[in-house]
């Protein structure tokens, strides 16, 4: 048998690798084509919850909420619950609320001249115990009166609804995420890749979305509509939340408001937060709870 | 239908007559450019998983670009001001190329957001089908379409001119176009989009009312410089200077100009985030001398650096000034990363801690594959287009 030379068997391996490759190759790219020509489909025609009624705003409502920092154990069951009632995917890390633990101890006057302690754990947003002797802080959408998100978003995608909530359109996002950068609150996220959520997760009532549009916190609209809470007040164990109409005086939010101390997060802004964060001691007969995982793979943040 | 088939047979012409380097050139950059450009396909089937962006930098190295091209679209609109506005003829022979450089660069600008966006099919109904008059992206983004257009028209007037075939009203028709296009880059199309970050309260070091200005005179610095390089690399290309050793002076004085005016803002822009005192100012200046120091020295020791070089006569000879143009379009990339990329670190939320965001490749191939695709077509065009030094060489 005749020997192969150095060339042929360079050319002979290069035919068989291509024949081997190429197939697979072929077949990716044409699948890739057809991901696109279906985004761009979809893209222009908008067909996100088409099929979801979502209820019109209720005339002469402002909704808003109270959260008792004094009752919040951080235990996050917010954070997972409106997770799963608004099909929000694993791929959105950090989820629409956001509890942190905070650098402060209870009744501690905050200063924020005043030298104080950094975490010991170095991240106040992936600690995985409950301290009792820290306050811990959910942070989601403020619903802002005036919100800085809807005048900078260039289609309209995102806009104030009459009754208060801010709402996002997801036929209309192009995923240029000047909400997100206009944010003070850091409340918008990003599909940064195609969402997935299990079948029998999937909650019929709250559209699914594509990857290349925001999304954020839209105080359940589906159920506040319907006169329900929200499902982050609803699985509170510690009823730290509490969720209602801002315009009827006799509302639960609106006596709180009225009748304890508060504070809302960057009012020098003039966004006017609707989120109002009660500033009472933490009471002794609380429950306690293990705080739910948060995965430590928060895209961007040094773990 | 005559000027169409003349067009045609000279394109032809003059790209017959190309020689073997230029091929070689544009294979090369066909290849950087397909490369670069493969990574925006993926992207744009598979979404912007890969980059380093992240909900807490929602605006990664892609918006430092558009904020980057569109300031070096500036410089074109200069030179046609110059010979129109202020009878510079000295500078025709940059005329049709200056305008060339704009619309490179404003594609580039508009190709950067249309990389960066989640849905750039649907952004395409940006303005008529979907539009919010109060966002500063839908002014930005629509006056880019008007500039665009604003430089097509100078182009084909401008050609009109070169070529001889304008009567004394399409002369006129040119010379006006040129003026204008320096108002409309400068109080529309640079000015809306300093005021994209300008008007956003939640970031310390975009909101600020001198932010539009400060887009204007790093526009104009970055973009002559860029009009400067192209003028002394195709010299040295065709081996004959395309402006004389007078104009090339006269460049760097204007270059001089426009540089006092940025490193003088830049400069007082830091000294104030330094010694205002206020948290979010305190963080950045941390964040800019930490751990971002290098880029944060590309851009004032290169500011600082080309200033003095140009208020020297003997930096503005064409190999002056070939660093000195340089050494200006790096230092302004390195404010836009500065100001855009990194200004978004600072966390909204101490509880955040250390946010991190370096550009990947998957950032970046892009962007280098959407430069060489420009610069290709650049090059075609130049061979193409009957440019002035072309035609009063060949005296067609």
């Amino acid at each position: 048998m005749r020997k192969l030379s150095r060339r042929e068997i360079i050319k002979l391996a290069s035919i068989v690798g291509a024949g081997v490759l190429m197939p697979g190759e072929v077949q990716a790219f044409g699948s890739m084509i057809d991901t696109i020509v279906q985004k761009m489909s979809e893209g222009i025609k908008g067909t996100i919850g088409k099929d979801i009624e979502t209820p019109p705003p209720i005339p002469g409502a402002r909704f808003g909420m109270v959260i008792d920092l004094g009752l919040c154990i951080g235990c996050r069951r917010c954070s997972y619950g409106c997770k799963l009632e608004n099909n929000v995917p694993d791929s959105i890390n950090p989820p629409y609320i956001m509890v942190f633990e905070t650098k402060y101890k209870p009744g501690q006057i905050i200063d924020e001249n005043s030298p104080v302690k950094e975490h010991e754990s170095g991240n106040g947003l992936l600690y995985s115990k409950l301290r009792r002797d820290r306050m811990y802080m959910p942070v989601q959408c403020n619903h802002c009166d005036d919100p800085p998100c809807t005048k900078v978003c260039p289609t309209k995608a995102t806009y104030k609804s009459a009754d208060g909530i801010v709402m996002m359109d997801y036929n209309k996002c192009i995923g240029c995420r000047y909400c997100m950068a206009a944010c003070p609150y850091g409340a918008r996220r990003f599909n940064w890749s195609k969402p997935e959520i299990p079948p029998e997760k999937i909650n019929p009532l709250v559209p699914l979305r594509t990857d290349g549009v925001v999304e954020k916190c839209t105080f359940c609209v589906h159920r506040t509509r319907r006169g329900k809470t929200t499902r982050c007040v609803e699985v509170c164990p510690n009823k730290a939340r509490t969720f209602g109409n801002l315009n009827d005086p006799d509302s639960a939010v609106s006596r709180l408001i009225a009748s304890e101390r508060y504070f809302r997060l960057k009012v020098g802004l003039n966004t006017g937060p609707e989120i109002w964060y009660l500033t009472r001691p933490k009471r002794k007969p609380m429950a306690w709870y293990k705080p739910i995982p948060i995965s430590p793979d928060v895209r961007g943040l040094k773990k | 239908m005559k000027v169409v088939k003349d067009a045609i047979g000279y394109a032809i012409e003059n790209l017959a007559a190309a020689d073997m380097k230029f091929y070689i050139y544009c294979l090369i950059l066909l290849i950087i450019a397909g490369v670069g450009l493969s990574g925006a396909v993926t992207a744009l089937a598979e979404g912007h998983v890969h980059s380093n962006m992240s909900d807490m930098v929602p605006w990664g190295i892609l918006i430092s670009g558009l904020a980057f091209f569109i300031g070096l679209s500036a410089g074109a609109t200069m030179v046609g001001l110059l010979i129109h506005g202020f009878g510079r003829d000295d500078y025709h022979p940059m005329g049709t190329r200056a305008i060339l450089i704009g619309m490179m660069c404003i594609f580039a600008a508009m190709g950067c957001v249309m990389m960066d966006v989640g849905n750039p099919f649907r952004a395409m109904k940006i303005p008529f089908l979907l539009r919010n008059e109060t966002s500063m992206f839908f002014i930005s983004s629509s006056s880019y379409m008007g500039f665009t257009a604003l430089l097509i028209a100078e182009l084909v007037s401008t050609i009109y001119v070169t070529i001889g075939r304008a009567g004394s009203r399409g002369r006129k028709i040119a010379k006006y176009l040129g003026i204008l296009a320096v108002p409309y880059a400068l109080i529309v199309v640079h000015s809306f989009t300093g005021t994209i970050f300008g008007v956003v309260k939640a970031r310390e070091m975009w909101n600020t009312p001198l932010l539009p200005v400060h887009f204007v005179t790093s526009a104009l610095a970055s973009g002559f410089a860029l009009v400067i390089l192209v003028t002394i690399i195709t010299s040295w290309v065709n081996k004959k200077d395309l402006v004389s050793r007078e104009t090339y002076n006269h460049m760097g004085i204007m270059l001089c100009f426009f540089l006092i005016a940025t490193v003088f803002l830049d400069t007082f822009d830091y000294l104030i985030l330094k010694y205002s005192g206020t948290v979010e100012g305190l963080e950045t200046w941390h964040l800019f001398t930490g751990r971002y120091l290098p880029v944060f020295l590309i851009n004032m020791v290169g500011l600082y650096a080309a200033l003095i070089m140009t208020i020297s006569k003997k930096f503005r000879s064409p190999r002056g000034l070939f660093f000195v143009s340089v050494i200006v379009i790096i230092a302004i990339a390195a404010y836009r990363i500065n100001l855009i990329s990194i200004a978004q670190l600072i966390p909204l939320y101490h509880e955040l801690g250390e946010i991190q965001y370096v550009p990947n490749m998957h950032e970046v191939a892009p962007l280098i594959g959407l430069m060489a695709a420009l610069m290709l077509l650049y090059a075609i065009l130049t061979k193409v287009l009957p440019l002035e030094d072309k035609v009063h060489k060949t005296g067609e």
